[in-house]
């Protein structure tokens, strides 16, 4: 009798020694101990789509990410996580994604691998849509002007990120979700909503071919590797006298790429 | 049994829980029996001094007949599993029953977009109702369903309806079911589609007929022109 009562008395000892074992094994935490993850290791979740390097990859439609803002990367998160976007049927590439964005289990790792994205060096990407009309692709841009910027650096006060050095192929695929209504049409996205009707501006998916920015890398200061990116849009350029803006050259209406130094 | 641990939503799925119960218990009997035998003939002829061990060949009829009777119950047993099997195949997998409603289920890597017919009750009409990762049926209905898939082989899971049918790529698969209670459920891909494929789950909601027509009514299309199909959005040439 003496025995059971004692071993009844260790009963929470033991457990209290057991707890924290079985806690930990099982990958619980007490409230307030959970610690978030780095943003470098969060990324492994990204990487098989957008790249080690972060500069994406085309043939599963993934864009480059590395050195976007971290503001910008984490709004598109939690959009992806909340279902404002790539929730709709014909957002292809976005049901991809979201599901992937709910691999970053709270708003800490959200943030964390945010910020990681911002450190990543970009990287040059290649031209790859054909064809266009650089006179109707510089009006066109004009509207973009207003929140992208001349150069496309984006301006984080009017929520508009960059776009010069995203993969040309992104933006047009980007520009027909806005104008289809497939992107920017959920009730919660603020955000899209005010770029859906500037890419209505568009008339026609030739109008989109002829906008797109350079392939240079979009990071105006010195990245942490000490490269100096100098971010350009090619239609801006061409407006812009002092950034070789003559010497594209105009044959047929048909724009020809400038090379990228 | 069962149905204690995963309902049993489906007109066919008390079927195949059946079929279940009786292949675990065939198998559990003979597998308890054996391991009953082979544990007693172990203790029972434990090696021991003095005692040499014998050679048996089997010649002996006597003896051949260990492996001989348990050989031919065995083929026995597995023609009545088969019998049993092939019956819930028939009435599952190759008889389709007169359709109510069709709906389609399209998977990608790592979603799944349901397309419910809407008040005209025909799929392919500007009134279709499209739902990601959200089935809609009405209790007591034989459905059809058409499996697609956008990218790679899937599956489609709906564990409270004993349904599981892969989809192929390029490929409409066919089949059906007839759900038997209200509620939500559970939809699972069960094939490997990719780094995601543990994210992509949906879910069924089965609803009374009133529950169901008034569901409708509010996801029908205010216009089936805004937006495009995504073929027409798809990659650049």
């Amino acid at each position: 009798m003496h025995r059971m009562k004692k071993s009844h008395a260790l009963a929470p000892a033991g457990l209290l020694l057991v707890m924290p074992l079985v806690m930990g094994l099982s990958g619980c935490h007490p409230e307030g101990a959970k610690k978030t993850l780095p943003g470098e290791e969060l990324y492994a979740a990204c990487k098989s789509c957008h790249g080690i390097d972060g500069s994406g990859q085309q043939n599963i439609a993934a864009p480059a990410i590395a050195g976007l803002p971290a503001w910008y990367v984490e709004a598109q998160l939690v959009k992806f996580r909340t279902g404002v976007r790539g929730a709709h049927p014909d957002d292809f590439e976005g049901l991809r994604m979201r599901p992937m964005s709910q691999q970053m289990m709270d708003t800490g790792e959200v943030k964390a691998v945010s910020a990681y994205v911002a450190t990543m060096a970009p990287k040059k990407t290649a031209p790859t849509v054909q064809g266009g009309d650089a006179a109707a692709g510089a009006a066109a841009y004009g509207v973009c002007l207003a929140c992208h910027g001349p150069d496309g650096k984006g301006n984080q006060q009017l929520n508009a990120p960059p776009i010069a050095g995203q993969h040309d192929w992104y933006l047009v695929s980007q520009l027909k979700k806005f104008k289809s209504g497939i992107r920017g049409t959920n009730p919660k996205d603020i955000t899209g909503g005010q770029m859906r009707p500037m890419s209505m501006t568009l008339a026609d998916e030739q109008a989109m071919r002829t906008w797109w920015p350079t392939s240079t890398p979009w990071r105006s200061e010195a990245d942490p590797h000490g490269r100096r990116y100098e971010p350009r849009c090619a239609l801006h350029d061409d407006l812009h006298p002092h950034r070789g803006g003559r010497r594209r050259l105009l044959r047929g209406g048909v724009l020809l790429r400038p090379e990228v130094t | 049994m069962i149905s204690k641990y995963v309902e049993s939503a489906s007109s066919f799925s008390g079927e195949i829980d059946h079929l279940i119960w009786l292949i675990t218990a065939i198998v559990g009997f003979w597998f308890v029996l054996a391991e009953v035998v082979f544990f007693y003939l172990i203790i029972r002829y434990t090696a021991q001094d003095g005692v040499k061990a014998q050679y048996i060949a089997g010649d002996d009829p006597k003896e051949k007949r260990w492996v001989g009777w348990p050989h031919y119950l065995t083929l026995g047993f597995d023609v009545w599993i088969i019998i049993a099997a092939i019956q819930v195949w028939q009435n599952v997998k190759q008889t389709m029953p007169q359709a109510d409603a069709t709906v389609r289920v399209i998977a990608q890597q790592w979603a799944w977009t349901f397309v419910h017919p809407g008040a005209d009750g025909k799929l392919d009409t500007p009134d279709d109702i499209r739902v990601v990762d959200e089935l809609h049926v009405e209790k007591g209905k034989t459905y059809h369903f058409e499996l697609q898939s956008r990218d790679v082989l899937h599956s489609f899971s709906v564990p409270v309806f004993r349904l599981k049918q892969d989809i192929i790529p390029g490929r409409t698969i066919r089949g059906w079911f007839k759900a038997t209670q209200t509620g939500g459920f559970d939809v699972q891909c069960t094939e490997i589609c990719g780094i995601g494929h543990a994210l992509m789950p949906a879910r069924i909601i089965i609803e009374s007929h009133e529950d169901h027509a008034a569901w409708v009514m509010s996801q029908t299309p205010q216009s089936a022109s805004l937006t495009v199909p995504a073929t027409q959005v798809g990659g650049m040439p």
